[in-house]
């Protein structure tokens, strides 16, 4: 102890003993603390990765280009307008390198190919992370706030979704996100503005409660609320977990508010014919093509047709009889915005249909459920249950309001400060595993927590992800000229009489006119200059498939006549284009020998029977429609006007423009329009 | 060699530019360091003469001048930092980044600042408690003591305006609850908030006001003080001397030790 003393004494005497020794001392600690700043600039983690990438190119073949490309020193992408001060690339040098595809070494490595130049947008305004740091720690994982760390790729997509409102081809998984937004009814509850400031809305179409007595039981309400997806697996109603009392009660809410649908529904069930087909039922399901937008699950477990409708696996274990064969009469007297079809069965078709379905029905579900009279009691409790869980904000039911603003708002879920959220405990503290934990399971933060389980997969959940990540702080504040709007449904409805049949026929569950329907079908915005009233007139009559490649899914409405001519009439009047003239259309009937020149055109210069069939016997064309009667089906102004810029009539089809002289459209034209059908052929002859 | 050396200093200081900037002359007389002191206009603010005994250690703990040592670090980091910064909303944070991670030893000016502000307000406090305690302030010191609390006050603002620049989450947060402190002061509480912030809330205008405070007015109002403390020193007697030890018997006086300093 005393010697360590003495040593310490003995140490300040010969080195601060004398004024001019510690003066000394002093200023050699004082420089050697100063030159501490200069040279930790010198030894920066970035200058040992720029020299880790040049020891890393002198060994490569193409190191001469390579290393005349290298820039030395802080690189940076500089985009004052969006925010972006990206000083990625001082570290990341080989990110335009395309020849460094092989490195895998970070962060040597190659960028992928993206649509835009690398340094148009930066770096962080996809990755996230804070752009300005020069440090690997600073700049992936910054704690601070208003900071992001670097977000992982997979949910990569989301970036792109900051500026493109509209669906890529590149983006699948935020399209499907966004599908999934509205789909499964997310945004009924939480408000979703999208950057181009309109609002998503849901396409779920839940159904209206209003008359939910008539149509099924209290114990399917029951069955049904207790697991949604065990009736049928495809059904995007979440599941709440319910309590057996709890579902009960809301069963006996809904079925005691329903009242009975005005006007005389007729209850009778009309016998199927005794001596009918067996299989009459599924063929007349198949004619109809209720499996375009009805999926059933097949013995393998597969769900066979589409999403547009319900699934209808175990429909004869749901819906009444009288109010099934109601409804297949004609759906809009019970629901007036469904987007099923009035078909106009026959009655005899109608039973064979109501029968049909609902033998598809299984034993085993929900037979032990046996729920006595409600109670007063119970139905209170009921309604009060509607009123918490927002059952209001997806299905129209009686006595309740729909509940505004349910849920939080979404607008700007991808920019939410991590000190606004609540993690669980042993999460990892992100916000995409955020997001992404509390679409999996929200009951688990917290029993007060109404959001219920949703029946997504995994990739489903990433989708979802992607697409609440792509709702940014930063999307809201893009400059105008960046944002690119989404195509959204317009309000336009079919006026007068033909307007009403549409709605009838629900044609717009199929097609698109004038930017408002789905696009299972085609756009019907032109149709009027393109086909002949003849055609359109039998072909509603007795509906064909135009492409060998696709099914025919144009179901046959028997209609009248009278009616079919109010929609022929309409489509030919309203929906022209406004670029053909059928004045100065080339003529129907041309001479033999323009004839001859266009098919020279056609078959030679133009080579079309590679993707088209003009006769059936010889070409093999399975791409494009069939032409073979295209005689009769399409107006000559049109193939001229399609042949010159098929683009122009139809955005996006997958038809060349070949630069077709006015001539050759001409004489193609001409040639086009002798393919007529064999019917009307015979009769000229 | 060391004789040559001396021989031209001797004829550097006797050549006429040095003699019509620095007046006193040469030689070593009490009179001629007398003259040093005073015909500086730096050096005239402090006494001619000082006890031997003030200038140890123990006397003074070197607080003040240690404090001096701190506002001149502060002056020359200040400045330093001023050809960085921009006292504007969408850059003033941008370009703390930039002294972090792209100026060349940005980040040591930036936390030399920053400590020495610290290490000032400290050295401020524990100067005054030890003025203080060893009553230090009382007659013919008064005022100087006084001046000293208006100094211990602009280092404060200075502090408390420094905080704002660099417009982050902590700073903005800071100022906001430290301006809504000023807003509850009876009857002109909304009125000095809306003057210190030039406005409702801590934005654009505060910025600029505490930066325009903090670099020019409390600077230039900090030197004027300093100066006026200096001279106060000097003209209060000295610097203080501590006298609560009896007088020995036999002791040398005091007198005696007078020393000149220059």
């Amino acid at each position: 102890m005393k010697s360590v003393k003495q040593l310490i004494s003995s140490a300040w005497r010969a080195l601060f003993g004398d004024t001019m020794r510690a003066f000394g001392i002093v200023s050699v600690i004082l420089m050697l603390t100063l030159a501490i700043a200069p040279a930790k600039d010198h030894f920066s983690q970035w200058h040992g990765y720029q020299n880790g990438y040049l020891a890393m190119i002198r060994e490569r073949g193409d190191a001469i280009s390579l290393r005349r490309r290298f820039e030395p020193g802080i690189q940076q992408i500089w985009h004052p307008e969006i925010g972006v001060v990206d000083r990625c690339e001082t570290c990341h040098e080989g990110l335009k390198e395309a020849s460094l595809a092989d490195v895998t070494t970070q962060p040597f490595r190659k960028h992928p190919v993206i649509p835009h130049p690398l340094d148009r947008y930066g770096c962080t305004i996809c990755h996230r992370g804070q752009g300005a740091a020069t440090t690997v720690e600073e700049a992936h994982y910054s704690k601070l706030a208003g900071v992001d760390p670097i977000l992982p790729a997979r949910y990569i997509e989301s970036g792109c979704g900051q500026c493109h409102q509209n669906a890529l081809t590149g983006t699948p998984q935020l399209n499907l996100g966004r599908q999934y937004l509205a789909q499964y009814g997310c945004v009924n509850c939480h408000m979703v503005k999208m950057p181009d400031g309109t609002v998503m809305k849901a396409t779920d179409d839940p159904p209206s409660l209003e008359h939910i007595a008539d149509k099924t039981t209290r114990e399917w309400i029951f069955t049904w609320l207790k697991n949604p997806q065990a009736y049928a697996a495809s059904a995007t109603m979440p599941n709440y977990k319910l309590s057996d009392a709890d579902a009960s009660d809301l069963s006996a809410y809904l079925i005691s508010s329903s009242k009975p649908l005005a006007g005389d529904v007729d209850t009778t069930i009309i016998p199927a014919a005794k001596n009918a087909d067996p299989s009459a039922g599924a063929s007349l399901y198949g004619e109809s093509f209720c499996a375009t937008c009805h999926a059933v699950q097949n013995a393998a477990g597969n769900l066979v047709g589409g999403d547009v409708g319900p699934e209808l696996t175990r429909v004869g274990n749901k819906v009444k009889p009288a109010w099934l064969q109601a409804w297949i009469e004609n759906p809009h007297s019970y629901d007036a915005h469904t987007l099923m079809p009035h078909y106009r069965f026959t009655p005899q078709q109608v039973a064979t249909l109501t029968g049909f379905l609902m033998s598809k029905s299984d034993s085993d579900y929900s037979t032990d459920v046996h729920l006595g009279t409600a109670t007063a009691a119970q139905i209170a409790h009921g309604r009060k249950l509607v009123a918490e869980l927002g059952c209001a904000a997806c299905h129209t039911i009686n006595g309740v309001k729909k509940p505004d603003n349910f849920a939080p708002d979404l607008s700007q879920i991808g920019s939410k400060p991590l000190a606004q959220l609540i993690f669980l405990p042993g999460m990892k503290q992100t916000l995409p595993t955020y997001i992404a934990s509390k679409i999996k399971d929200p009951s688990a933060f917290g029993p007060g927590m109404k959001m219920p389980l949703l029946p997504l997969t995994d990739a489903q959940r990433e989708s979802v992800t992607t697409a609440l990540l792509a709702l940014s702080e930063r999307s809201q504040t893009m400059p105008e000229k960046l944002r690119i709007p989404g195509v959204h449904q317009t309000t336009y409805e079919p006026a007068g009489r033909a307007g009403k049949l549409m709605a009838d026929l629900a044609c717009f569950s199929c097609h698109r006119i004038n930017g408002h329907g789905s696009d299972l079908a085609p756009d019907l915005s032109l149709e009027g200059s393109a086909v002949q009233a003849q055609w359109l007139d039998s072909f509603l009559k007795n509906p064909n498939t135009l492409r060998p490649a696709l099914t025919r899914r144009m179901p046959r409405f028997n209609l009248s006549d009278a009616d079919r001519k109010t929609l022929t009439d309409y489509i030919m009047v309203a929906y022209q284009s406004p670029n053909i003239d059928p004045d100065k259309a080339p003529p129907a009937v041309n001479p033999p020998a323009l004839v001859e020149q266009g098919r020279q055109l056609f078959y030679s210069k133009y080579a079309c029977q590679s993707c088209h069939t003009a006769n059936t016997n010889t070409d093999k064309g399975y791409i494009g429609p069939v032409l073979a009667q295209v005689g009769t089906r399409l107006q000559p102004a049109w193939i001229y006007a399609w042949l010159k810029n098929p683009q122009a009539l139809r955005p996006g089809t997958i038809e060349p423009n070949q630069n077709i002289s006015d001539e050759d459209a001409r004489a193609m034209t001409a040639f086009l329009m002798t393919l007529k059908s064999p019917g009307k052929q015979e009769g000229k002859q | 060699m060391p004789g040559k050396i001396d021989k031209i200093l001797e004829q550097v200081e006797q050549s006429r530019v040095w003699r019509s900037i620095f007046r006193s002359g040469r030689g070593t007389s009490t009179l001629h360091n007398a003259l040093a002191i005073q015909q500086s206009v730096f050096l005239h603010l402090f006494s001619t003469k000082v006890r031997k005994r003030m200038l140890s250690f123990s006397s003074t703990w070197y607080l003040g001048t240690l404090t001096l040592g701190t506002f001149f670090i502060l002056i020359v980091t200040g400045v330093l930092l001023m050809l960085y910064y921009h006292p504007s909303v969408p850059q003033a944070y941008a370009d703390m980044k930039d002294l972090q991670f792209v100026v060349s030893s940005g980040l040591f000016l930036r936390n030399l600042h920053r400590w020495s502000a610290q290490a000032m307000v400290f050295l401020v406090f524990a100067h005054m408690f030890k003025v203080f305690y060893r009553g230090a302030y009382r007659a013919p010191r008064e005022f100087n003591w006084v001046i000293g609390v208006v100094l211990l006050l602009i280092t404060l603002l200075l502090s408390y305006t420094g905080y704002l620049l660099p417009w982050d989450q902590l700073a903005y947060w800071a100022i906001t609850v430290g301006s809504n402190i000023s807003a509850a002061v009876p009857l002109v509480g909304s009125k000095i908030h809306f003057l210190l912030l030039g406005g409702n809330q801590v934005d654009a205008n505060a910025l600029l006001r505490f930066y325009v405070l903090h670099c020019l007015i409390l600077p230039l109002a900090a030197l004027l003080f300093v100066a006026v403390h200096f001279w106060r020193i000097r003209k209060d007697g000295g610097l203080y001397v501590h006298q609560s030890e009896p007088k020995k018997a036999g002791a040398v006086d005091e007198t005696e030790l007078v020393k000149e300093v220059q």
